[in-house]
């Protein structure tokens, strides 16, 4: 279980190649995830949905989270924010370094002076976390009235601010607007004037534009990117998409069936894919830019959570398996000439000198 | 045009909604304000646009599933808008649909076998030994079980529904079918063995299709040819790839660039904010996309253009190419 261990160290390491972001501030991480594991009830029994996942995202860098419906990305996300439901959800394991704290040991009184503050989240749905019969410049200035304490007058004029920074057309005239008065992409973006409120040091961001139409989530992913660098702030962009990854990353972890299978600096994962899981997905996209000659496509279908498979969870449908894939579970490891590049993977990532941790 | 299994001409569909609290008004909708294209025997014509654009509308009106409210609709020679009932019933057979979600399409208290059946018992197409016989072979061709003849839609995951959406869509033997954005719910690597399925299909059975879809990258893998939809009307239509190498359209050309590439090196390129999208209940007077374009000319903003067909092949409706 102790797995994902050694490939910790990797993740601290000053990360040169991160991208055209990490320079000045590349420092201690925000944020450090070590081997969360993050479980579900099903069935009588408790099954891990999330399983020894280890990260770290810097001030002012852009992690995404890719994988396939049910592979842990939204699961990671609401551990983080302490956010899982208390019935039948819970973090077994791991911790959660925030800044100086340890989320995962906070009770829910000390996270809800994180949360919102410092560290807010933006869903995919807009509509379904905004109050329908509260004004958007109301539900924009209340973060600032109950974390900072502002009155009602200094909150409005922040807030009206803040719909100016994320681009709202004519903001003042619309700060007494309802939610229902405005399109999808544009509740988005009152969303994001709610998250950044506070000026948060890390955002999370389910799906931000998932539900909008391209042109709009073209927008929206110009805006995050340019209020990020405004901000420094750290992301961490879960999304199924690798186009839209492609363009707001700075660091990928795709993840399958709860685990990590494969983390990089953007370019080096798009260039050079290694996870047999990370390699199908790519080649099974179809482009708008190039015509494919076919499609690749991957057989079969993720494994329940609660009947995970033996050693390699993607085993089962990897057209290269081997013996060893089925028996024992593969270590995220460096690939030798790319530290920054990790793989959990038998066959295209062998740890050095058998024997690991 | 004589190759072409379905023509649609003129076709338009409003719908009147109302709206406004507390005085209720009634607005009109155009969803689709005066459409055509027609479709070649065995080719997959896409249909692409944002949602409000009228796609969805568009195949529907095609098969009569909204009663269209002006324009013609002719398969293979006939007039399907003025058919009867009676005939409307045998254009049905050849003329099918499968939807984005065929969880909602599905009874959740009936067997898979039994939805099979369903349909060719309905159309008299057999008997029930020979209808069990030709909904297990048709679970086959999709690449499901035996066994899911008599289990329930729960049972399934989204790809194997979407499978048995489609094998259902093909118990009567259509020739054309309408998929109205089949892989859209879909997980990536499920998507590319949904399209793969479909393309066998198309091969094998010589199917026609018309292919509703927002995701441009699924069109350009899965027609050859598309027309892309503006708030109800059609701008620009053309042959896979020539429609994306040289977009006419600045409409067309804003969708491929927006659309995002799974290669950091091609970032989406930035477009400038434009707050609120006009919708089809009020679109902008002149052409629709003029509040948008960035190539907007003062006649623009006051006559719609005229559709205008640039070597047979293409066509787009935009005052840039109407010198």
């Amino acid at each position: 279980m102790s797995a994902a261990g050694p490939s910790q160290g990797a993740n601290h390491a000053p990360s040169g190649g991160v991208g055209a972001h990490s320079s000045a501030t590349a420092g201690a991480p925000i944020l450090t995830v070590e081997n969360l594991v993050t479980e579900f009830r099903t069935g009588g029994g408790w099954h891990p949905a999330v399983r020894n996942v280890s990260f770290a995202v810097q001030h002012n860098e852009t992690l995404a989270i890719v994988g396939e419906s049910g592979c842990g990305k939204s699961v990671t996300a609401l551990s983080i924010m302490g956010l899982l439901p208390p019935a039948n959800g819970r973090i077994a394991g791991g911790h959660i370094g925030f800044a100086e704290l340890d989320l995962v040991t906070l009770d829910e009184e000390e996270m809800r002076r994180i949360r919102g503050d410092r560290i807010s989240m933006i869903f995919q749905e807009p509509m379904t976390s905004l109050n329908p019969v509260l004004t958007v410049g109301f539900q924009v200035a209340e973060a600032l009235r109950y974390h900072r304490d502002m009155g009602r007058r200094e909150a409005d004029a922040a807030a009206l601010e803040l719909l100016d920074q994320v681009k709202i057309p004519s903001a003042r005239a619309r700060f007494a607007d309802y939610p229902h008065q405005f399109s999808g992409g544009m509740r988005q973006r009152v969303m994001i004037a709610m998250a950044l409120a506070c000026r948060p040091e890390l955002l999370l961001a389910d799906e931000p534009t998932t539900a909008l139409d391209v042109t709009i989530q073209a927008e929206v992913l110009a805006l995050l990117a340019e209020l990020k660098t405004a901000y420094g702030m750290a992301m961490i962009f879960i999304t199924h998409n690798l186009g839209v990854v492609a363009s707001i990353a700075d660091r990928v972890a795709a993840m399958y069936a709860g685990e990590i299978v494969e983390t990089a600096p953007v370019d080096d994962l798009f260039a050079h894919p290694t996870h047999p899981y990370t390699e199908l997905l790519l080649r099974s996209i179809p482009r708008v830019d190039r015509d494919m000659g076919g499609l690749t496509t991957i057989a079969g279908q993720v494994p329940a959570i609660s009947a995970m498979p033996w050693g390699c969870r993607f085993a089962p449908r990897c057209p290269f398996r081997e013996p060893v894939c089925t028996s024992r579970d593969p270590v995220l490891v460096p690939l030798p000439d790319a530290p920054d590049h990790q793989v959990r993977c038998w066959l295209r990532a062998p740890p050095a000198e058998g024997g690991h941790a | 045009m004589p190759d072409s299994v379905l023509t649609v001409t003129g076709l338009r569909k409003f719908f009147t909604v109302k709206r406004g609290f507390p005085r209720v008004r009634t607005v009109t909708v155009r969803a689709l304000d005066g459409i055509s294209f027609h479709v070649r025997d065995g080719e997959a014509f896409g249909l692409v646009g944002e949602s409000g654009c009228g796609k969805s509308t568009a195949g529907r009106a095609g098969l009569r599933l909204v009663e269209p409210d002006g324009g013609e609709i002719v398969f293979k020679g006939e007039n399907v808008v003025t058919a009867s009932k009676a005939r409307m019933r045998e254009l049905r057979r050849k003329l099918q649909i499968i939807f984005q979600d065929p969880y909602a399409s599905l009874n959740p208290r009936r067997r898979i076998g039994k939805a099979l059946i369903e349909p060719m018992r309905v159309h008299g197409v057999a008997g029930q030994a020979e209808c069990e016989e030709r909904a297990r072979a048709l679970l086959a061709e999709v690449g499901l079980p035996d066994n899911a003849m008599l289990r329930f839609p729960h049972e399934f995951s989204g790809g194997q529904r979407q499978r048995i959406g489609i094998a259902r869509a093909l118990t009567l033997e259509p020739e054309l079918l309408v998929a109205d954005e089949p892989v859209s719910a879909l997980d990536v690597s499920i998507q590319a063995q949904i399209l793969l399925l479909l393309q066998r299909l198309q091969e094998r059975r010589k199917l026609a299709f018309i292919f509703i879809s927002h995701d441009l990258g699924v069109v350009r893998y899965f027609c050859q040819r598309m027309a892309v939809m503006y708030l109800g009307r059609i701008v620009e239509t053309g042959p896979i790839p020539a429609i994306f190498q040289e977009p006419l359209h600045p409409y067309t050309k804003m969708l491929r660039d927006a659309s995002p590439v799974p290669d950091p090196r091609y970032k989406v390129v930035t477009l400038r904010i434009e707050g609120e999208v006009p919708s089809a209940v009020n679109p902008p007077s002149g052409c629709h996309f003029h509040p948008r374009c960035p190539h907007v000319m003062p006649v623009c903003r006051d006559v719609y253009p005229e559709w205008r067909q640039v070597d047979g092949e293409r066509g787009v409706a935009c005052h840039l190419h109407n010198r």
